[in-house]
């Protein structure tokens, strides 16, 4: 589960013209470290939806990789 | 299993540059059923919603094939849009290009008669269905990366006054304040929102209106007649198209030039 997130993540981070990262820590925030902005988080959202089946932000604002994760696992989807 | 085989055979077809998968609700009768066939005739495939199928809409089906799809929904069920009218029909894996919200109810009384149920369901109808479908379709853009349109019916009783339309105008009204937010939100990943503020038209929507309304209505348009649903329609299928790609957050008014 964990490398196609890291696919999704990419994906999004190449979209905007940034380099892609090599590993996702849990620890890691979507905003601060990872760059993105609210819209990128929804494109973000709408790629974990389509791979996992999952609304990763239906329930509340979500701020690190592990949240999203935890969010997947929960749902079943791996 | 036909409905994926029909989805998947979308997503190739949608791919072709002159193959825009294009829904539009209220497409059984009157303006949505005169939109269908406008961009239906540009080489789109339209993906068209109403309660149930017309026979008018059947006829298009039979003239276009494939292009002319069709599923059955009811509006008012905004809680189901996801499941019931995305899931099934345009599924997230589907590219949509643009959309057409123009499905709506009329309520014509006035405002001392006000019926706290009725408001509720026209407000179900002309404001929360668009603005979910709204939702779904961006979210199909951003993962298509689509720079996709989105289209609202609006109507002139929104800019100016009519006895006994102040609860229709209202939502219309809203649809408009959606429309521009929707548009500065979404701007910089190239996906367009606008109106067509459509004047009094010939169709089921004045039905309720009897001819001395209806002339008076008409008297007050510079044109002095009746706005014509193909030129509503005419003005959707710009708005949808190329040649608006520096367009968005505005209305449009095709009214007969009410004055």
């Amino acid at each position: 589960m964990s490398s196609s997130l890291l696919a999704v993540v990419n994906e999004v981070r190449t979209n905007k013209g940034q380099p892609s990262v090599e590993a996702l820590a849990s620890s890691l925030r979507w905003r601060e470290d990872l760059g993105f902005e609210s819209l990128d988080l929804a494109e973000l959202t709408v790629r974990i939806e389509e791979k996992f089946g999952v609304d990763v932000f239906a329930d509340g604002i979500v701020t690190t990789v592990g949240e999203v994760v935890r969010k997947i696992e929960k749902a079943g989807r791996t | 299993m036909a409905q994926k085989a029909q989805s998947e055979e979308l997503s190739k077809d949608a791919r072709q540059p002159m193959s825009k998968n294009i829904l539009i609700t209220g497409v059984s009768q009157g303006l949505g059923l005169a939109i269908a066939r406008a961009v239906l005739a540009e080489g789109c495939t339209v993906s068209g919603v109403s309660r149930r199928l017309s026979g008018h809409y059947a006829a298009l089906q039979e003239k276009h094939g494939s292009r002319a799809r069709f599923h059955a929904f009811d509006l008012s069920r905004t809680d189901d849009i996801k499941t019931e009218l995305f899931d099934k029909f345009l599924p997230l894996e589907t590219p949509l290009h643009g959309l057409v919200n123009n499905a709506a109810v009329a309520y014509d009384d006035l405002v001392s008669n006000l019926d706290g149920a009725r408001l509720r369901a026209l407000f179900e109808v002309n404001v929360f269905a668009p603005m979910v479908i709204t939702k779904q379709a961006i979210r199909s853009m951003l993962l298509h990366r689509v720079a996709g349109s989105l289209v609202h019916i609006s109507s002139v009783s929104v800019h100016t006054g009519y006895k006994g339309l102040a609860m229709y105008a209202s939502t219309k009204g809203a649809l408009e304040a959606f429309s521009k937010n929707t548009a500065r939100e979404w701007g910089e990943r190239g996906i367009r929102s606008n109106c067509v503020v459509a004047g009094f038209m010939e169709t089921a929507m004045s039905g309720t209106l009897t001819p001395a309304q209806k002339e008076k209505i008409y008297q007050r348009t510079a044109l002095k007649r009746a706005t014509a649903p193909g030129s509503v329609a005419a003005a959707v299928c710009y708005l949808l198209g190329e040649g608006a790609a520096s367009v968005t957050g505005q209305n449009l008014v095709v009214d007969s030039g009410t004055i």
